[in-house]
């Protein structure tokens, strides 16, 4: 008692100082930074908000490295000039207060772009978003991000559209008549977007029948699901969700010695899958039932020669990136953020543009016709406009061929996307 | 009256009702009135972010919520490992009017007082409802229990089409008398409104305390067979302990939704009903002070954490694993060091210096 | 009827997965009443030891199997050294809170490791072809982890009914003072549960890392969805956990095949479990097995 009560002073007062740094440290160095750049007037920033730690951080992690390199290489090439891009990223753990928070500090730090995360925060944050009139790029390609928003711009098609493009793969590729078709999806909004919209493709005209629609939660057995498939005819499976429940339904669907070798093969059931069920990650946990396992997307594998993938392992290289991130789908994906970010503010800066949020706006939306734009990590060139907020509308289709995703058709656009607009 | 209630160099309490006063003395009125004040003044005199003010208004609503837990937890000895769901009870309540009436409707936007209450008692309805197996079910059991309705409330906003299954549910804005509350004022606006509610939830449960109701709680926490003894009702006690914490949980709720207009799923799951308990454990099981001091102790020590792993994410760009690894490690060594070594948590920490000023410069 | 008995298999393959990972609670529980919430997380932590054993050692898997089960042993005997020696006494909270601190240590320990983030998979030992009688299939991994559990319990079991150490760790799980009494060391005896329970944790992780892959997250769910199991078991039956697993292994199967897809229902496996446990709480309050504690005052 007789040290206790000073020692347990002194240890609060550091606490509480320390906790008062906590707060005030931020709004700080916010302050000095406005000021800085307000001197030199070179420095754009741009925030990223997303789960490096915590549940998906398997695809955040390669994701926000992608975003890093690429900002740190356009700096370096000066594609800017002698201006600079500062990207702050920060950790939101999946959690959309978190990312709320990162979003205000980002804010008063006087952000011009911003890239988010997750379907959740995203649609957590539209209404922010369009009060601060601020493009956004986030991670999530889902659908619904784009209704009543009108800041936001998907990279690349939605899921929806992907899950569109898959079913017309089928229905033109299947022998016989209606192909019959079940959805397994994540449980969240991220899984269900798709749903509807390939319904909606189905009332269009889509001569396909989609027999179940199935959520999965955390089985460690697909037994009863698969042989209830099998018994109702279904011969093919589009799923949306992430790699790891896909390994477990692609391994017990070999168990059972149901699934297909080859495309629509009769009494099997061939899998397909969208963005975020594919990549290096899924062969990883799958092994060899990922064996003939359809994937779509809209970006060029380094697995295969192209532009995009020498150029993409380059930078990886430069940037002292291990092997797996720099052959992972989502280091792309980052990659493909940033670079429509940094060709944005580009493009405003060489008309002599102000570079604030506005006209960067009007610079996304003018981003079509002659004056899309071409990555090379893309099958397709990125265009939007006042209306079409999904950038790349062209999607490709891999499929697992020994162990490695291979594309087994030219790039294209799903018909009926357009045709349900 | 011969004592000073100025300044008290030990205990002269005369009577029961002496000893139970709010403030011994009027020097410590003084000084909590002080402080009082000065919470309300500041944000008037020093000019701070947004995030800032997000930060305290999470903190704050987090004391609201522990302000429960400790109820039923501390007071009451019943662990609860599904707070977070009675204050997902409160914002989905908020949620589930915005989503029937719209969410730009009156009641919304301009009764959100009445609003916030009900949101209370839709928890403190809950609260009896997952308190009754309270009625037969002890310990790990009980612990258990809890868990399931955690499970269950999950579930059910997960997969119900009403509740947007899970995804954010937005609420508009709120309107006090000088109009809509501006993105500009919205935290700002939020900070008082939720510092009046913690004070006056302070009060009422440091009142509380002090009835029979109160005392029952402790006296069923240390034994429920000899409360039982006594004439208290053990079961009903732990259902009123739920239905007690459930209310405070759901005023949480409903601010949370207000404050970040919108409730998602993804701020009410296992993890949270678990961040609250070691708020509670870090702040002093069942004690009032403890539970200010545990949300603030571990939301800055989350903040502090994510500011260091950004820092050594800049030093080491290639070991972000580090960055991801300190917070996990942070939290879990926070609660177990504070376990081993302060059992009584941070309020231990507040009475002894209290004492200490109280008797300084005499030592004992 | 085909389909009937395929998930009845199934759900006695997936339960008794469950009863191997319930185990560990239970040792743990029955001598030194703390329920540790930490234990999805040594799942994990035995499952990738076997791995970085196996793939990056490059010793054969039946080995690094009983090495990766030997390194847990020592690993959960010192977590309860170092964390759990000094709580003895404190109330229940404590101890819950301990281990809950306890599983965020872990989980920062693991993502310090590239197995937080990473995706992997166990090569593959077992023909994949399943084996199938009378139409109902199971995989050889399923197979020799349902073997592997049954070995592993009897064992368990086999140990506290007829070893003097069993014996002594169910006189400290009895009375903690009369064994002390009669000369048995209580912390030596704690020590020894949390250790068993690190092995079959191992075990049990392996098993399961050989089911789903290595994905740190499903692995460590683990540890949440077998509460149910161990609550309804009664936290302090070896022989509750097994038909608990089995039963909750059933009800998901026929949850996943008979509910799900039908008037809307969807992943209901995952939320049943909780129902019915409350339910059976509700008339059995220390589950089905579980030892009724005479209390007084």
């Amino acid at each position: 008692m007789k040290f206790k009560a000073p020692f347990i002073i002194i240890l609060s007062t550091i606490l509480s100082l320390f906790l008062l740094a906590g707060c005030g440290q931020k709004q700080e160095s916010g302050q000095e930074q406005g000021q800085r750049s307000a001197a030199k007037a070179h420095t754009y920033k741009i925030g990223l908000s997303l789960a490096i730690t915590g549940s998906t951080s398997d695809a955040g992690n390669p994701y926000s490295k992608g975003v890093e390199d690429y900002i740190n290489y356009a700096n370096e090439m000066k594609f800017l000039g002698d201006d600079k891009i500062k990207c702050m990223i920060r950790d939101d753990q999946y959690k959309n207060d978190v990312t709320k928070r990162n979003f205000e500090d980002f804010l008063s730090a006087g952000i011009i772009f911003y890239l988010n995360y997750s379907t959740g925060s995203t649609l957590a944050l539209k209404r922010d978003f369009e009060e601060e009139r601020i493009p956004v790029i986030p991670a999530s390609f889902h659908a619904g991000n784009l209704i009543d928003s009108n800041y936001i711009f998907l990279p690349i098609v939605s899921y929806s559209s992907q899950a569109i493009g898959l079913s017309e793969y089928i229905v033109n590729n299947h022998k016989g008549v209606n192909p019959k078709t079940a959805m397994f999806i994540h449980p969240s909004a991220f899984g269900r977007g798709p749903v509807e919209d390939v319904k909606k493709a189905v009332a269009a005209g889509l001569t396909m029948d989609i027999i179940e629609v199935v959520e999965h939660g955390r089985d460690l057995d697909n037994t009863a699901m698969l042989k209830r498939l099998i018994s109702k005819k279904v011969q093919y499976v589009i799923c949306n969700t992430v790699q790891s429940p896909v390994a477990t339904l692609l391994n017990d669907a070999q168990r059972l010695g149901i699934s297909a070798d080859e495309f629509g093969q009769e009494d099997k059931i061939t899998f397909f899958g969208v963005h975020y069920t594919g990549g290096n990650d899924l062969i990883a946990l799958a092994g060899t039932s990922a064996e003939n396992f359809f994937w779509t997307t809209s970006y060029r594998l380094t697995n295969e020669e192209s532009a995009g993938a020498s150029a993409q392992l380059e930078i990886a290289q430069k940037y002292g990136r291990d092997s797996k991130t720099a052959n992972s789908h989502n280091y792309t994906n980052g990659i493909m953020a940033a670079q429509i970010a940094v060709e944005t503010i580009r493009r405003a800066k060489a008309k002599g543009l102000e570079i604030n949020r506005s006209n960067l706006y009007n610079e996304l939306t003018a981003m079509n016709g002659f004056n899309a734009y071409y990555p090379l990590t893309t099958v397709g060139p990125v265009t939007f406009s006042s209306q079409d907020h999904a950038g790349v509308d062209t999607q490709i289709i891999y499929q697992v061929q020994n162990g490695v995703f291979r594309s087994i058709c030219n790039p294209f656009e799903s018909t009926y996307t357009g045709k349900l607009k | 009256m011969s004592v000073n209630r100025w300044l008290a160099t030990g205990n002269f309490y005369e009577s029961y009702k002496q000893e139970q006063r709010i403030f011994s003395t009027h020097c410590e009125r003084a000084v909590f009135i002080v402080f009082i004040v000065a919470l309300f003044l500041w944000p008037l005199l020093i000019k701070t972010s947004n995030t800032a003010l997000l930060v305290l208004d999470e903190i704050m609503i987090a004391i609201i919520a522990i302000i429960g837990l400790n109820l039923v937890t501390g007071f009451a000895g019943l662990i609860s490992i599904g707070h977070a769901a009675f204050v997902g009870i409160g914002a989905y309540t908020l949620a589930a009017t915005s989503r029937v009436l719209g969410d730009q409707h009156v009641l919304l936007t301009h009764a959100w007082p009445l609003m916030i209450f009900l949101s209370g008692t839709a928890g403190a309805v809950f609260g009896a409802f997952v308190g009754l197996p309270a009625i037969r079910l002890k310990h790990l059991y009980l612990a258990i229990a809890t868990l399931s309705f955690q499970m269950i409330f999950q579930w059910t906003i997960n997969f119900m089409s009403f509740f947007n299954q899970g995804q954010t549910i937005p609420i508009a804005r709120v309107y006090c008398f000088t109009g809509m509350v501006s993105r500009k004022d919205h935290y700002l606006f939020w900070y008082y409104t939720i510092l009046i509610i913690v004070v006056v939830c302070g009060f009422c449960v440091r009142n509380l305390l002090r009835t029979r109701y109160g005392r029952c709680l402790v006296a069923v926490r240390d034994n429920d067979r000899a409360a039982d003894a006594m004439g208290m009702h053990p079961g009903l006690t732990k259902v009123y302990a739920f239905s007690l914490s459930g209310f405070f949980a759901g005023i949480a709720g409903a601010l949370h939704a207000y404050l970040y207009r919108g409730a998602g799923l993804d701020s009410f799951t296992l993890h949270h009903s678990i961040t609250y308990l070691a708020m509670a454990i870090v702040g002093g099981l069942g004690t009032l002070a403890g539970s200010f001091f545990g949300p603030t102790a571990i939301k800055a020590l989350d903040l502090q954490v994510e500011q260091l792993s950004e820092w050594t994410s800049v030093f080491l760009p290639a070991a972000m694993n580090l960055a991801t690894a300190l917070k996990p490690l942070a939290f879990g060594l926070v609660i177990v060091l504070f376990l081993i070594f302060e059992p009584r948590g941070i309020a231990n920490w507040w009475r002894i210096i209290k004492s200490y000023i109280k008797l300084w410069p005499f030592k004992y | 009827m085909s389909y009937f008995f395929q998930l009845v298999v199934s759900g006695i393959v997936t339960g008794s997965i469950y009863a191997l990972s319930a185990l560990g609670f239970v040792l743990i529980y029955k001598s030194s009443r703390v329920l540790n919430i930490a234990h999805g997380q040594i799942i994990a932590g035995g499952a990738f030891i076997t791995y970085a054993l196996t793939v990056w050692l490059k010793i054969p898997i039946y080995l690094s199997f009983f090495i990766s089960m030997i390194i847990t042993f020592f690993l959960a005997m010192s977590i309860e050294r170092i964390f759990l020696r000094r709580l003895i006494g404190e109330p229940i909270i404590s101890i819950i809170m301990v281990t809950i601190g306890l599983m965020s240590i872990l989980d920062g320990i693991i993502y310090l490791t590239p197995f937080g983030t990473y995706n992997l998979s166990f090569p593959d030992f077992f023909p994949k072809r399943p084996i199938i009688f009378w139409g109902i299939s199971i995989s050889w991994t399923r197979m020799a982890g349902v073997i592997i559990t049954f070995i592993l319990i009897s064992l368990f079991s086999w140990f506290f009914k007829k070893s003097p150490i069993g014996v002594s760790m169910r006189a400290v799980s009895d009375d903690q003072m009369a064994s002390m009494s009669v000369g048995i060391s209580v912390p030596k005896v704690f020590g020894l549960a949390w250790a068993m329970a690190g092995m079959s944790a191992a075990a049990a992780g392996s098993i399961i890392g050989n089911i789903t892959g290595l994905n740190f997250e499903t692995l460590h769910a683990f540890g949440i969805a077998v509460f149910p199991v161990v609550i309804l078991g009664g936290l302090d039956s070896i022989i509750g956990a097994v038909v608990a697993g089995i039963i909750m292994g059933l009800i998901q199967q026929f949850a996943a095949g008979y509910l799900d897809g039908n008037w809307g229902l969807n992943g209901t496996a995952d939320v049943l479990p909780y129902i019915i446990l409350l339910i059976i709480l509700l008339f059995k309050p220390h589950g089905l097995f579980g030892t009724h504690e005479i209390e007084r005052v």
